[in-house]
Parts: structure tokens; sequence; C-alpha cells
């Protein structure tokens, strides 16, 4: 960033900071969640060659949500940095989206989680790149275009296990199954969700992405005979009530920071 | 490749001009000729003739260290999940990820040797090849990490770049990649120690406890001493320095950045000696080396069996991704 | 191949069902050449690429990439044929030596040697 933390929220009132400071906040989560669970596979992945591929892109979310975290500290403006505010939080008051809120699970379940997390946020991203506030704009269209490999690593993979034999096929579309209720949570609504369109920070409702999304992956659900996932259930309560599943990912990523909040690592 | 014998010759076969290629040689030529070639300095490449003694003893090498790199991934690979900062938890991330690279080198320069990748892991799980000592070792806190990224990984650097000259070429290519991007594993590490060096009271007596746990291994790493006249991985020149000068190279450069920052090391005797210019050291104990590397040491039976467990829970995966019909680029 | 070992490389033909060997090419920057880096293993040309990507660019090392399945690659090393001993230095510059001979025309025009060109480089 070459503008300074102050400069950044000059023009910028209390309602659309706190409607800015819930979107980032849920998109860095979703991102740090995500990564943490993908990164289980370092070094276990199914192929040499597929273990790198996915450490890359669980190290692309770890670096999205640092970047967003960053945006997200230079909003708040309250000293805390990024760092702070991705480790320094009792489990319930993180905001990921229920479709990233559970264990690694196996790698169909990895998958089918990626490839509709990866899609979804793909929509997203779009209803944000002509975001008015430039600082946001920006980092969407870096964004955007990283994650453009992971669509397509993603979408080949879904291809592989769709197409791959019935245990894999089977496994899959167990993994869908499972996440059908979860998988329409990227597009939770947010707070602030229409101070945020009236000041054009967003572009587009959510809800408007969301139908961007469905539409973008009929082809390769008609294609491979895959359900289209259904409307999130209790969709008010997307980013709320975590799972034990990450209550567990919680003790781990914040066990050496609780040892000393004050110490340097 | 074209048989120079199903060419009109130019040159009577005895005037070839480079005999492992010429198959009319006898076999006693062609080893003299390819043992010339090597011991001159010159290379190797995966498609050449060489002697089976010689691909042997080259595709044991390789396979140790790739099985070394695989392996090493486990240790560190508990502390990815507790990095305490983003920044960490990517440095963390990416170095293991390198690893998993090294493994892909190696296991492929492996492989272009004639041994399949499927192989190598049955070898390695069914406990029949070997991986390095260090990584049968626990890692115990977030220090560890830190140590063990500078540390081992310099006692590794200091072996890997004294093989980028190895006469088997696609492994001489694969140390110099492997050397680049090992040079920013060690700047990680390092940084984490320094950081808990000036850090807490508590940051610097985890940090001395971790160093002195790892000390032994260290020094064990590169292995015994060994006459050089009598060791047959010198000779084929698939590597070019022993073990004993590998180690005081690595004490060289690295006891001093040790002390610098005010760590203590776990040998009264560790010292140099100004009349010799060599490194003192207490010998270490090469029945612990021996013990470890047959994986009895503390988490060599673990991490096999987390390895066995994972290799089958994604069997299914490997099986599929060769059943899809194939798609084009 | 000419060796003795029985060697199974371990990777089956092009057919169904296998992972093989892809050579990747490398391009360090635009406009340089395409410089070999290694190989990965896949099981087609599109899981490749993905992969070349990973193992050969992930510092951003590389502005291209291209894949090539091993089968397809085609060796010639042969001396004879690559480097035949005969001299050919009429190929070379170091084959045309002028030297002495221009130092034996300067002294018969009575001229000296023209100043090096200015070093614009």
């Amino acid at each position: 960033m070459t503008t300074t933390a102050a400069s950044l929220v000059v023009g910028l009132d209390a309602a659309v900071r706190s409607g800015l400071d819930a979107l980032l906040l849920s998109m860095a989560d979703d991102e740090f969640v995500l990564g943490f669970s993908d990164s289980e596979w370092t070094g276990i992945a199914p192929m040499l060659e597929e273990d790198v591929a996915m450490s890359s892109l669980a190290l692309d979310e770890i670096g999205h949500a640092r970047a967003l975290y960053e945006l997200l500290a230079e909003v708040r403006a309250d000293g805390r940095d990024a760092d702070a505010i991705a480790y320094d939080r009792s489990p319930e008051d993180y905001r990921h989206c229920r479709l990233v809120d559970r264990g690694r699970g196996d790698w169909a379940m990895t998958i089918a989680r990626r490839y509709l997390y990866d899609t979804a946020d793909a929509a997203r991203l779009e209803a944000l790149s002509a975001s008015s506030w430039a600082p946001l704009a920006e980092l969407v269209a870096k964004l955007r275009r990283e994650e453009k490999y992971h669509v397509m690593h993603v979408s080949t993979w879904l291809d592989r296990l769709a197409r791959g034999g019935d245990e894999a096929r089977g496994r899959l579309l167990a993994a869908l199954a499972t996440l059908a209720p979860d998988a329409a949570t990227v597009f939770t609504p947010l707070p602030g969700e229409t101070v945020l369109l009236a000041a054009r920070v967003l572009a587009n409702p959510l809800a408007e992405a969301e139908a961007r999304w469905r539409a973008s992956i009929t082809p390769d659900v008609v294609r491979l005979e895959l359900p289209m996932p259904p409307p999130a259930a209790s969709p008010e309560r997307g980013r709320l009530d975590h799972s034990d599943a990450f209550r567990w990912l919680w003790g781990e990523f914040t066990t050496v920071r609780r040892m000393d909040p004050e110490a340097t690592w | 490749m074209t048989d120079p014998l199903a060419l009109d010759p130019v040159l009577p076969r005895a005037e070839r001009s480079r005999l492992p290629f010429n198959t009319a040689a006898s076999h006693g030529e062609r080893f003299d000729a390819f043992e010339a070639h090597v011991v001159a300095g010159g290379k190797v490449e995966a498609t050449d003739w060489m002697p089976d003694e010689y691909r042997t003893a080259v595709l044991r090498f390789v396979e140790m260290h790739a099985n070394s790199e695989l392996m090493g991934v486990l240790p560190e690979r508990e502390w990815i999940m507790r990095a305490p900062t983003l920044r960490r938890k990517l440095a963390l991330t990416a170095k293991v990820q390198d690893e998993v690279g090294h493994a892909q080198l190696l296991y492929r320069v492996a492989e272009d040797l004639g041994k399949p990748r499927e192989a190598m892991f049955d070898d390695l799980l069914a406990g029949k090849t070997k991986f390095h000592n260090v990584f049968h070792y626990p890692t115990k806190t977030w220090a560890d990490i830190g140590v063990i990224a500078w540390l081992v990984d310099a006692a590794a650097i200091v072996a890997q770049q004294a093989l980028r000259e190895s006469s088997y070429a696609p492994y001489a290519r694969t140390m110099q990649k492997i050397c680049w991007e090992e040079s920013v594993h060690i700047m990680h590490g390092r940084d984490v120690v320094v950081t808990l060096a000036v850090g807490t009271p508590a940051q610097r007596e985890m940090l001395q406890e971790a160093l002195d746990r790892w000390w032994a291994p260290l020094m064990q790493m590169h292995g015994p001493r060994s006459d050089r006249s009598k060791d047959r991985d010198l000779h084929w020149r698939i590597k070019a320095k022993t073990s004993e000068e590998l180690r005081q190279e690595f004490l060289t450069i690295y006891v001093p950045r040790v002390w610098e920052v005010g760590l203590t090391l776990p040998d009264p005797l560790l010292g140099l000696d100004p009349a010799t210019g060599e490194w003192r050291y207490s010998e270490p104990d090469w029945d612990e080396l021996r013990s470890v590397v047959t994986n009895h040491g503390p988490r060599s039976e673990a991490r096999l069996e987390f390895r066995r467990v994972a290799r089958a829970e994604t069997a299914w995966v490997r099986e599929a991704i060769l059943a899809a019909p194939r798609a084009a680029a | 191949m000419t060796d003795e070992a029985v060697r199974d490389r371990g990777v089956g033909t092009t057919e169904a069902g296998v992972l093989e060997p892809f050579e990747v090419f490398r391009q360090e920057k635009d406009g340089g050449p395409m410089v070999h880096g290694g190989s990965v293993l896949a099981p087609d040309p599109l899981l490749a690429l993905h992969y070349a990507r990973e193992m050969f660019s992930r510092r951003g090392e590389s502005v291209r990439l291209w894949v090539v399945r091993r089968a397809d690659v085609h060796e010639l090393d042969d001396p004879d044929v690559l480097a035949p001993p005969l001299d050919r230095s009429y190929r070379k510059p170091g084959g045309y030596v002028m030297r002495d001979k221009l130092a034996a025309a300067r002294e018969r025009a009575g001229t000296s040697k023209p100043k090096a060109r200015g070093k614009s480089r």
C-alpha cells in the first residue's frame, strides 16, 4: 500500500467502515481457515507432484488471508496488526463460512470443498472488482489473478474424480452431499451489506453473486452429472456456530502464541 | 538412439571414439573406458551405458537422499499448524513444500535409473532402505523448528553443495536447483532462532534446550569418518568430499554463528585447534547413529507408520487418476 | 538401448492408466531460450502443465513452460556424428588468424594500426 493508514479510511463514514470490517473479516477468515485445512495435506498428499500443488493452493490462501487481515487492520486503525486479528480471538469470534468450517476430510472432501469455495470466491471477488474503495479494488484485482490457477487446478480434479471410476465418483458424491447445506454459505448476508451497496464498495448484492456462481458452475455440474448445491440451510447463521473440528484447529494454531501473547515470534 | 553398428562404419570398430558407445567392445573395455571417463571428471547421463556397479551405487545414494527429503517433511509438518504468526506459517509451509519438491526431483532421478517410485516407497516403508538420522527424532517445541530449519538444513546444504559436481549429471543438476532453494530455508531458520534468542527468558530457555537436544544428532549427521581410498562413492565421483570434510565445513561456518547469539553447545571439547585449523569435538555416538538409521530412533516407527497409513488412505486417488479418461491440455 | 542391466523404467506406454514422465522446458525471461529444467510424472499433458508450474515456477522463476512427453523426445548423442574429428575451423571465427599478415601489410604500406573505436558500450 502506498497510502498511509489514515488516508485509506478518510471519507469512509462509520457505517461503511463497520460494513467493510464485517466483509473483510469474513473473507480473511474464509481464506485463513481453508488454508489451514488444506495445508494438512502437505507431505502426505496422494502423489508427490500433487502434494506440491495442493501446498501452493494452501499457501496462496494464507497469503490472501494475510493481505485481507492487513487491510482490515488499517480500516480498524486500533493498533492491532494482522497477526493479532488472525490469532487473538476466541473460536466464536471467527466469521468464516460453514463450508470451510470442518476438518480436512479425505481427498474427495478436499476437492469438493475447494471446488465449491474457489468458484464461489470467484463470484464474490467479481462483485467487488469494481469497488468504489480503491484499496479493496486493487487487492481484489490481484486476488482474482491468483485464484485463476486455483479454479483451473481444482476443476481438473473434480473432473478426474467424477469420471475416475466407482469409488472416486462415490466419494465425490458423498462429499458433495455432506457439503450441500453449506455450499452457498460463502454468500451469507453480511451485516452492513446495504450500506456497502449504497456506497458502491460492493457492486452487487451477495445474493446476486450467488446466482452468478450457480450459473458459472452449471456447465461442470451438468457435464459431470453432479448435483447442483441447494440454497444454504439457515442462511442467517452461515458464518456463526462453529464446529468441534474448528475448535480443534483453533487450539492448534493458537498453541504457541498463547504461551506468551506479548512475545515476538 | 542410433546404433552405430547399423551404419556403414567410417572408422574401424576398434577406433570408434567413445568406447562405452561401442557395443563391439568387451565389457571389460567398456568398464575401463567408463571408469577413466568418470575419474577424469566426465559426466554420465540417464541414457548412457553404465556398469551395474555405478548404476547401483548412484541409485542407492539418490534413493536415500530422496527418502530423507520425504521423511524430513514429517518432523516439521506437525508445526505448520502451530506457527505463531502468518509470516511464519507461510515460510514454514513453503519450506516443507520445497522439501516435498526436492523429494519429487530426487525420486525422478532415481526412477530414471530404473527403479519405479512405488517400489521405492514400498522399500522405505518396509524398512529396507534408509533415511537420514535427524529425521528420526521428535520435534518438541517451536524452538526445535528454528534449530532444524537452520542447522539441519545447513548441515544438509554443506553436503549438497559438494554434490553439485557429481559425475551423475541428472543428480548434479538437481543438486544445483536444490541448493538454490535451500539457501532460503536456512535464512528462515536462523531468523526464527535469532528472534527467540532476543526474546523473553522463556523463549531463550526453550531455544537453548532445543539446541542441547539436537546437537548430538547434528554431529552424527554426516556419518563416521571414512577412508578416502576405500570409499566407492568418492571413487566414482558420485560425491566429492568425505564425511569428515563435510563435518569440518559445517562446524567452521556454523559454530561461530551459534555462539554469536549467545547460545552454548553441549560439548565441552568443541573448539577450533589453532595449530591444525581443525575443529576438535567429543566423538559422536556412532552406535546411536547405527541404531537410529536402522529405524530404532525415537520416532522412526511412528513416522513410517504415519506414512503407511497416509499412503493406504490415498491409494484410491492414485487409482482414480489413472482410470479417468485422458483429457487434452 | 545398449546396456546390460534390466531397465524397467517403471513407466508404461502412452495408453491409458499410467503416470508417465513429461520433460519440462522453461523460459527464464522474455525472449530467452526454452531450457530443460527436469521432469514431472503425470497422467496427461494438462496435469503435467500444472505440475510443471509447481516444480519450476513456484518462485515465479519462469515466464513460459513447455511439457513434452518423454516418449516424444528423440535423442542423438553419438560424438562421431555430432563432433566429427577432422578440422572444421573454417566454420569458426578462430579459424581466421590475420595478425601477422596485417602487420606485414601495414609495414609495406607504412601505415599504423587504426585507433580502437571509442568504447561506446
